[in-house]
């Protein structure tokens, strides 16, 4: 089925809804909401609303609509390219749709599965679930909600929503419009792969509900929208093909698609999704390792020898570049209790870390294809740290959290110096089978230039990150200069230029550089659309 | 020569959620892990088991039969064996009769020990009696709150440096001894991926009540001294007002004002 | 031993549900008890049909009646050269009294010490009937063994009905090592006491890191001991002309028998230095504020109440502070007129050590810190930014008011 219709909300008194009026009065007593994680500064705005319900929210778009007022979505404000960035108009903060609704088990797909308002935080729903506590529905008199939470708490198995992007403070609502993803990517893929079911509100100020697999596009590639006044919406979804990698640059499309995927990732210029259907899996014990390598070269290849033992099956594979750890090994010398973990290993060695499921309780845990594998590559198996207890883990999840942190306060000291530095740091994905050559690519350009550098992150999905920390304003435009070079050859790999962070309203160069302008006149057209007046989300994606 | 260390398993309390509805402690997904003085007194054994050759470390338990995933934890990080004392009869023990129980085991199954090490708390009950207890039952000098632990040349004596109240103060003591731990290193340590492989290899013996030489009536409930008679929530203070969303100025400048009109400026 | 009568058990399942120790579990369709079960007796008050017993031990009344009196160990600190009792001995004493009249017994000081012991008639002013006064040259230091042989040597000989130490590191070296030697009941870190209907004394802490409290008692052996927290109780208002009785107990003690000895102490803090057990005004932090650095703007402000400087075990742990700065259930129990809290989520096992703080305010980053349930007045923001602006407002204050003294204002 390709025709859908939106329905009404419920109505709500658009004077009744919480509202700032005013930049000044915004600027004064709600700074926070002038910029996001990305800290870029909004542009002046005049309203700013925390709706309460779906009801409210129906409102203000009607009202905005009426006016021709532009509006921003946001609600935790924890992207990187600053897509809830209000540049005019109104401000639309949904933090007030927070509550889980039901948990409930899908017979068809034999699967639990959460329902939940767009505002609930990664953070709390994975608590709750730790918990099997979920502070509203336990005191819900609704027999469905009584009778499946029962259901929930009976099972003796504990659940947990896969994907992790790094940000555990960010909404769901906030990872669905961006498809975040995170290290377990690698395992479990991005958020669109758990989106069971979405809510989102138009530009009309109705609401679809999409249920994945239920409307997909004609063969001709259109989607058509029927609102409850009889107006008709019908669009074309973009004919190209996008990467087979990680990807977060541009509008998702492929033939015959689910509307659903539309969304998922459109950064919220088509709609504002509102309510969440996520699916989640059974949660197993983790062992963390790092393992220590010695040099960067020794752990791309046991990467690939990783990948390659289908028995092993990793729920993500990180990397650090033998400049990450000797980053670190400086920050252990300076403040030991900061790193948490016991003394790095000597000068030159990398390290690759990677989670797999374990039983802590096992006597006979078979480790011979781990171990195979590493001897395989060389790696002794006592330079090594592992970990299972929670508090072990969380130990060893901060220390992967460490390097951006450690780059960033060694650029806040040099921007004291020279003013106007700042961290470049790559967000580029290729094709398996291109790692060693994009490695390096980075390597090299990077030892030409005289750069300091280093690189991390999800080296299983070929998502490395490298960062440039530039010790003046030469070092930072050799940078520049180097990264638009290395963003040409990934998309001619076949890669992307923005695998998690998204566009926003500062990526829409490289954006420009992975579609023509027909491909982005076919995103544009499916806005124009939905939101014939540009109304959501000015300046995202599209630029101006 | 033998150190054995007195080892419990712990509920991860940070972790612990109270139901705000009846009060009771919600035990769902909440996980078990060694308690952490425990992990410093095991870190300190085998340390001292790396300089002295020949010295051997026991992990030593009392607890349910689950109790042994912290002796596998004491395994891994370098324990050379270890002993688990699990019966229902002990079921109810309190720190009396934990130590009773304990001694017990350790005469039965190390009765050579040079040096024992515990705990200086555990982070549920946090009574910090159960190492006392045991040296006094089993007739020994006891060091509390110890930071670093160090056998005399001619390993006839212990040397412990511990934390007092102003600073830090050195003792000794002969042989054998007990110390309770309150410090490791500052950084816990972590196991190599080897160390994990080699220590589910190592041995782990289980002892019950039978084979023991204690009246029954000195177990568990039936030889504790203490009763709990009620379980309730904490009174919880009423909150007072709570700032969000407003500049590091304007915070400094209400919390100034609070501290004024409140006297204390 | 937890036994159910299934004849009276309904099925009902409040058991299980309210079972603290998740060790009640409904299977083949009846209650069972697993060896989780800690004997708490929480089912027992929650079962309606009275289906749930714990058979305990019982002790002869006529034997529990031979103990008479309430004890309170004299623990002593040596302050500025003058050795007196701690604090806590006082608020021991003023919580002793209520005990002892309620049981209408003696309220008895136990000091143990060398000839320099001073502050005796401070004992009486403060509540004590009776002093014993066991003095001997190897007491005028804290030893585990010379301190253990006299206070159960003086146990043995007056046979108190409850003995009381205060919860700081002597008492909980000490209070055990009595206990296991005359096989006495013994609860930890009591932060509230009473006497029951049937004159036992009911013992309350903290358990599970504070999570829940327990009520304790020890029904069947003699004397009733406990250590109890400082800075919970209140000192009654010292009664200038009250006097008591002072008894001189004859110590034996030779230096054998103490079986540690000191090699060497080495003070982190002067003599002189208020601990922050004394505290009127606390500053603390916790790992909010990321790094040791950043504990001077905390100093800064401490200094500027005239207040102290302390944190939690988090940043004990990275050494940032001494251990004996702090606060929690591993630490230290405070109990200032203001506690400042930067940076400090608010884990139970901190919240325990500082939550009889008269006034309390946080500041943290995290809306959702627990720290804030406590808090008098919370603030979501950054300490590390607000901190600095607070000092510069307050030394601002400052000096107008040196300002106008020196104008004569």
């Amino acid at each position: 089925m390709h025709e859908i219709y939106s329905h009404p909300a419920p109505f709500a008194e658009f004077a009744a809804v919480k509202c700032v009026q005013g930049y000044e009065h915004i600027k004064a007593d709600y700074s926070a909401y002038l910029t996001d994680e990305s800290k870029i500064s909004s542009l002046p705005f005049d309203f700013l609303f925390f709706p309460r319900s779906e009801a409210e929210l129906a409102a203000i778009i009607q009202e905005m609509a009426r006016r021709n007022i532009p509006m921003t979505f946001a609600s935790a404000r924890t992207g990187l390219v600053g897509g809830s960035v209000p540049q005019k108009g109104a401000m639309i903060s949904l933090e007030r749709l927070d509550q889980v609704e039901a948990v409930y088990f899908d017979p068809l797909a034999e699967e639990w599965r959460i329902r939940a308002q767009a505002a609930v935080s990664l953070k709390s729903l994975a608590s709750m679930l730790q918990h099997k506590k979920f502070a509203l529905m336990d005191q819900s008199e609704d027999p469905f909600i009584q009778r499946t939470l029962a259901q929930f708490k009976a099972d003796p198995n504990y659940y947990f929503y896969p994907p992790d992007p790094t940000e555990m403070s960010a909404s769901l609502g906030g990872s669905v419009v961006t498809n975040a993803s995170g290290a377990r990517t690698y395992r479990y893929g991005p958020t669109r792969s758990w989106v069971r079911g979405i809510r989102v509100f138009l530009a009309n100020g109705e609401f679809l509900d999409i249920p994945r697999g239920k409307y997909f596009a004609s063969p001709a590639g259109q989607f058509v929208v029927h609102d409850s006044k009889g107006i008709t919406y019908s669009f074309n979804i973009p004919d190209y093909n996008l990467p087979k990698t990680k990807c977060t640059a541009g509008i998702f499309t492929a033939p015959q698609m689910d509307l659903i995927d539309l969304f998922i990732g459109s950064e919220g210029v088509f709609g504002v999704v509102t309510r969440v259907d996520i699916g989640l899996l059974k949660h197993e014990d983790k062992l963390s390792i790092v393992q220590f390598l010695e040099s960067d070269e020794q752990a791309i290849e046991l990467t690939q020898l990783l990948r390659e033992n289908k028995h092993l099956q990793l729920d993500f594979l990180e990397f650090y570049s033998v400049s990450a750890l000797n980053l670190l090994r400086e920050r252990q010398a300076r403040e030991p209790s900061a790193v948490g973990m016991p003394s790095l290993p000597k000068e030159g060695c990398s390290a690759l870390f990677f989670e797999m499921s374990f039983d802590p309780r096992s006597n006979t845990m078979d480790f011979s294809e781990l171990e195979e594998t590493l001897s395989k590559a060389g790696a002794s198996l006592d330079r090594s740290w592992v970990g299972y207890e929670p508090r072990e883990l969380d130990r060893f999840k901060v220390f992967r959290h460490l390097i951006p942190e450690t780059v960033n306060e060694i650029i806040a000291e040099r921007k004291k110096i020279t003013p106007g530095l700042h961290k470049l740091g790559t967000d580029l994905a290729v094709p398996d089978e291109n790692l060693v050559e994009m490695w390096h690519l980075y390597r090299d350009g990077c030892n030409a230039s005289q750069l300091e550098w280093l690189a991390f992150g999800h080296i299983g999905n070929n998502h490395i990150h490298v960062n440039i920390l530039p010790r003046d304003i030469d070092d930072q435009n050799k940078g520049l200069a180097l990264f638009a070079s290395f963003a040409q050859k990934a998309v001619a790999l076949g890669g992307a230029v923005s695998a998690e962070h998204g566009i926003g309203k500062i990526k829409e160069k490289f954006f420009r550089m992975m579609f023509t302008a027909e491909q982005i006149d076919q995103m544009k057209r499916v806005k124009a659309a939905l939101d014939p007046h540009g109304l959501f989300n000015p300046g995202d994606i599209f630029g101006d | 020569m033998k150190i054995v260390v007195c080892v419990k398993q712990v509920p991860e309390v940070t972790n612990v959620l109270v139901d705000p509805i009846n009060g009771t402690l919600i035990r769902e997904g909440v996980k078990s892990i060694l308690n952490p003085f425990c992990e410093y007194a095991l870190d300190h054994a085998v340390r001292i088991a790396k300089t002295n050759p020949g010295v051997e470390v026991t992990a030593i338990t009392m607890g349910p039969p689950q109790a042994r995933e912290a002796l596998l934890r004491c395994l891994e990080l370098g324990a050379d064996s270890g002993i688990l004392v699990t019966d229902r009869k002990f079921a109810g023990a309190d720190t009396w009769a934990t130590a009773t129980t304990l001694a017990a085991a350790i005469r039965k199954t190390v009765p050579d020990f040079d040096l024992i090490l515990t705990g200086k708390q555990a982070i549920d009950g946090d009574t910090a009696q159960v190492g006392p207890e045991l040296a006094e039952i089993l007739a020994l000098p006891q060091i509390t709150y110890g930071v670093n632990v160090a056998f005399s040349n001619n390993l006839k004596r212990v040397q412990v440096e511990r934390e007092v109240e102003r600073g830090y103060e050195i003792v000794d003591a002969s042989l054998p001894a007990l110390v309770t731990i309150s410090k490791g290193e500052v950084v816990r340590r972590v196991p190599s991926l080897q160390e994990l492989i080699a220590s589910r290899k190592k041995p782990i013996r289980v002892v019950n009540a039978l084979e023991m030489d204690i009246p029954e009536d000195q177990l568990g409930l039936k030889g504790s001294f203490t009763q709990v008679v009620k379980v309730f929530p904490p009174r919880q203070k009423k909150s007072g007002q709570l700032l969000q969303n407003i500049d590091p100025e304007k915070a400094a400048l209400e919390i100034y004002t609070f501290l004024k009109n409140a006297g204390f400026i | 031993m937890l036994i159910i009568n299934y004849e009276d058990c309904t099925g009902c399942k409040l058991c299980v549900n309210n079972c603290p120790f998740g060790a009640m579990f409904f299977e083949d369709g009846r209650v069972q008890v697993n060896e989780l079960c800690g004997l708490c007796g929480a089912c027992v008050n929650v079962c309606r049909r009275g289906a749930i017993h714990i058979e305990r031990k019982q002790a002869s009344p006529e034997e529990l009646a031979m103990y008479q009196g309430v004890y309170v160990w004299v623990e002593f600190e040596t302050q500025s050269g003058e050795t007196k009792p701690r604090k806590v001995v006082y608020e021991l004493l003023g919580k002793g009294r209520v005990l002892a009249d309620r049981l209408n017994q003696e309220l008895v000081a136990v000091v143990l010490g060398d000839e320099s012991v001073s502050g005796l008639e401070t004992l009486a002013q403060f509540g004590a009937d009776r002093v014993l006064l066991c003095q001997h040259p190897l007491l005028a230091e804290y030893s585990t063994d010379g301190f253990t042989n006299v206070i159960c040597a003086v146990i043995a000989q007056k046979r108190p009905s409850v003995l009381l130490y205060g919860a700081t590191p002597h008492g909980r070296d000490l209070a055990p090592r009595v206990a296991a030697r005359l096989k006495l009941g013994l609860t930890a870190d009591c932060t509230g006491l009473d006497i029951g209907e049937d004159g036992q004394l009911v013992q309350t802490r903290p358990a599970f890191g504070g999570n829940i409290m327990a009520s304790i008692v020890t029904p069947y052996s003699r004397p009733q001991t406990a250590t109890v927290r400082p800075n919970v109780f209140n000192a009654c208002t010292p009664d200038r002309n009250r006097e008591a009785a002072i008894e001189t107990i004859p110590v034996t003690l030779s230096k054998a028998a103490i079986r540690t000895r000191l090699v060497e102490r080495k003070l982190t803090e002067t003599e002189n230095a208020e601990s922050i057990e004394n505290a009127k005004v606390i500053v603390a932090g916790g790992r909010g504020c990321q790094k040791e650095a950043n504990l001077d703007l905390l100093r800064e402000l401490a200094g500027q109440l005239d207040g102290a400087l302390a944190g939690t075990r988090a940043i004990v742990e990275q050494g940032w502070i001494p251990h004996t700065l702090q606060v929690g259930q591993s630490g230290t129990t405070v109990g200032p007129e203001l506690y400042i809290a930067v940076g400090i989520s608010g884990a139970i096992q901190h919240i325990v050590g500082m939550s009889s703080s008269k006034t309390i305010i946080a500041i943290n980053k995290d809306p959702e810190a627990p720290i804030f349930k406590n808090a008098d007045l919370g603030v979501v923001g950054d300490g590390l930014e607000i901190l600095p602006i607070l000092c510069g407002l307050i030394a601002m204050e400052k000096e107008k008011l040196i300002e106008a003294n020196r104008q004569g204002f």
